[in-house]
């Protein structure tokens, strides 16, 4: 508990920046909703001009477009990329700042065990994301319902909505498990902007080749928005998957981490 | 009984050598000596005692527990003082130290004061703005404060003022006397002979001799200098157990291992002006160590 508390309270300031960002994204962009939805017509005649490619690409529907939720459909790809981010860097910096700040000596010399450490750790990545995935989905329910006057399907948006906090927990684990693997990880940042972008590239690539398979190697393609406006449900295959990541990662992390050498500075 | 048991502990990393084959004990109530030059394994031993690294071969116990199985229990009663310290800059040394005693399930809050007391150790200010002593002060607070059983120093004294040091040193002795085992891992020859009971020296990865201070001395040579009023010869001392002799005019100097009669009454023959007798300093002791070794080596 005394661990939990010291690393809430180390992270807990970084975590409210990214929470009021993301919120203030979404509030930015569903402020947009309003001017997109009166031009619809004009921006559907324009949008035809483009190659098909680069409209999949981009996540860009065009019917879909002129609702609210066809709307947040096409908005969440960027949300969910910079809440990828977040729990990236907060995977990867949970566990490699003991060593980069060398206060692992501290630490691993006090009467706990490793495992007690990295669960620790872990609840304390879980609060914060858990605190970022409130903020932002009342934000954005805030939002849809204001621009939105005639109402709208809560299901889906609130499926919608959740699949950030399913993003964060990959991305999170994805960031753990680097960070276990990698002995001295001396930059947080560009390790987590590259694995982020990197990901993010090839599900636009996979999108808008229509690359299936391609899908499978990148978490965003997991929970597809436009999939989840068609189906009104997560695809039940990738979800399977995702829970299996997950539980992969979190184990090899505490594994790895149990056998892992602090080495001197 | 044995606090620290060590059998034939080895570590490599990859292929490089960290230690090798290391066996060594510490008894109950014991400050033993753990001396070798930089980069000889001592940190990697102690690393290896208390988990933070894994060995690759051998076993050791602390409390007569596996250190790698019981690392925790061990742990609640071992307090341990890196070379270098490094705590959470943005805390203040008073939220360091209860964090710090937060792990023990006992009230440290008395120790804590008693020792920034003796330390002279400011417990509002923020760590970052510590400077390098005060940072070492927090270590050693931060070491003693759930009043272990055993301490473990990696070498603990750089950054500490001779001021410093001595109140280090005598608190140490107090926590001996209570009955406490330390494990004093140092380069500084005269730190050790100052504190230690017995003393383990390795050297590239290896132990090569545990033995008691006071021993190492006695099996030694005594340094003599004396200066005549008239030239000596040299040949007067031509002795079993005589070493290094240098004549120079009036004064001779040579080293001596063995009954100290004979040759104390061929020194009063001669007409004196000064004389010394000295025991040869730690530093001496293992310098002359250490060639005999490499010789040794060099001849096989």
């Amino acid at each position: 508990m005394n661990m939990y508390r010291h690393e809430l309270r180390d992270i807990l300031k970084p975590t409210m920046i990214w929470t009021f960002s993301i919120m203030a994204i979404t509030i930015f962009f569903f402020s947009m909703y309003p001017t997109f939805s009166k031009e619809a017509e004009s921006l559907r005649r324009m949008l035809e001009g483009f190659p098909q490619a680069i409209l999949e690409a981009l996540n860009f529907d065009i019917n879909a477009f002129t609702s609210i939720l066809g709307f947040y459909s096409y908005i969440f790809v960027y949300i969910s990329l910079a809440g990828a981010i977040q729990a990236m860097i907060l995977g990867t910096g949970i566990i490699s700042r003991e060593i980069r700040e060398k206060t692992a000596d501290f630490l691993l010399t006090k009467p706990v065990t490793r495992k007690a450490i990295m669960t620790s750790k872990l609840l304390a990545a879980l609060t914060a994301i858990i605190i970022t995935n409130i903020g932002y989905v009342s934000a954005a329910y805030l939002m849809a319902a204001i621009v939105e006057s005639e109402g709208f399907q809560q299901g889906v948006f609130f499926l919608i909505s959740l699949s950030l906090l399913f993003i964060q927990l990959i991305f999170l684990a994805i960031g753990l498990i680097t960070a276990v693997m990698v002995s001295r990880l001396k930059s947080v940042l560009p390790v987590s902007l590259g694995t982020v972008f990197g990901f993010f590239v090839i599900n636009m690539f996979a999108k808008s080749i229509g690359d299936d398979k391609m899908g499978y190697f990148t978490p965003f393609y997991y929970f597809d928005s436009m999939y989840v406006l068609q189906h009104k449900a997560y695809d039940p295959e990738l979800m399977m998957l995702t829970i299996i990541l997950i539980i992969m990662m979190v184990t090899g992390s505490y594994v790895m981490y149990a056998k892992k050498d602090i080495h001197t500075i | 009984m044995n606090v620290i048991e060590i059998n034939g502990l080895t570590k490599f990393y990859g292929k490089a050598r960290g230690i090798e084959d290391v066996t060594f004990s510490v008894k109950e109530g014991e400050i033993f000596g753990f001396i070798g030059p930089n980069g000889a394994g001592k940190s990697t031993t102690i690393r290896t005692l208390l988990s933070l690294i894994y060995p690759t071969g051998g076993s050791a116990a602390i409390f007569g527990k596996d250190i790698i199985k019981d690392a925790r229990e061990i742990k609640k009663d071992v307090g341990y003082l890196p070379s270098e310290v490094f705590y959470y800059d943005n805390m203040k040394v008073k939220d360091l130290l209860n964090y710090s005693a937060s792990f023990y399930n006992k009230d440290c809050s008395t120790r804590i004061k008693e020792l920034a007391d003796r330390l002279d150790l400011d417990l509002n200010k923020k760590i970052d703005d510590l400077s390098f002593g005060n940072k070492k002060k927090v270590g050693i607070v931060q070491g003693l404060l759930h009043s272990p059983k055993l301490i473990i120093l990696d070498e603990p004294t750089s950054g500490l003022d001779p001021l410093m040091q001595q109140t280090f040193f005598d608190l140490l002795k107090e926590e001996n006397e209570k009955g406490v085992t330390i494990l004093f891992s140092s380069h500084i020859l005269s730190e050790v002979q100052r504190l230690c009971d017995r003393v383990a020296i390795i050297k590239d990865g290896k132990i090569v001799k545990v033995e008691k201070i006071s021993t190492l001395r006695e099996n030694n040579y005594k340094k003599f200098h004396i200066e005549t009023k008239t030239p000596i010869e040299q040949s007067r001392f031509n002795f079993e157990g005589i070493k290094d002799l240098e004549t120079d005019g009036h004064s001779i100097r040579f080293l001596f291992k063995g009954d100290l009669n004979p040759i104390m009454s061929r020194i009063a023959e001669l007409d004196i002006a000064n004389l010394w007798i000295e025991e040869p300093d730690l530093e001496e002791i293992f310098m002359h160590y250490y060639e005999k070794e490499e010789q040794g080596h060099e001849h096989v």
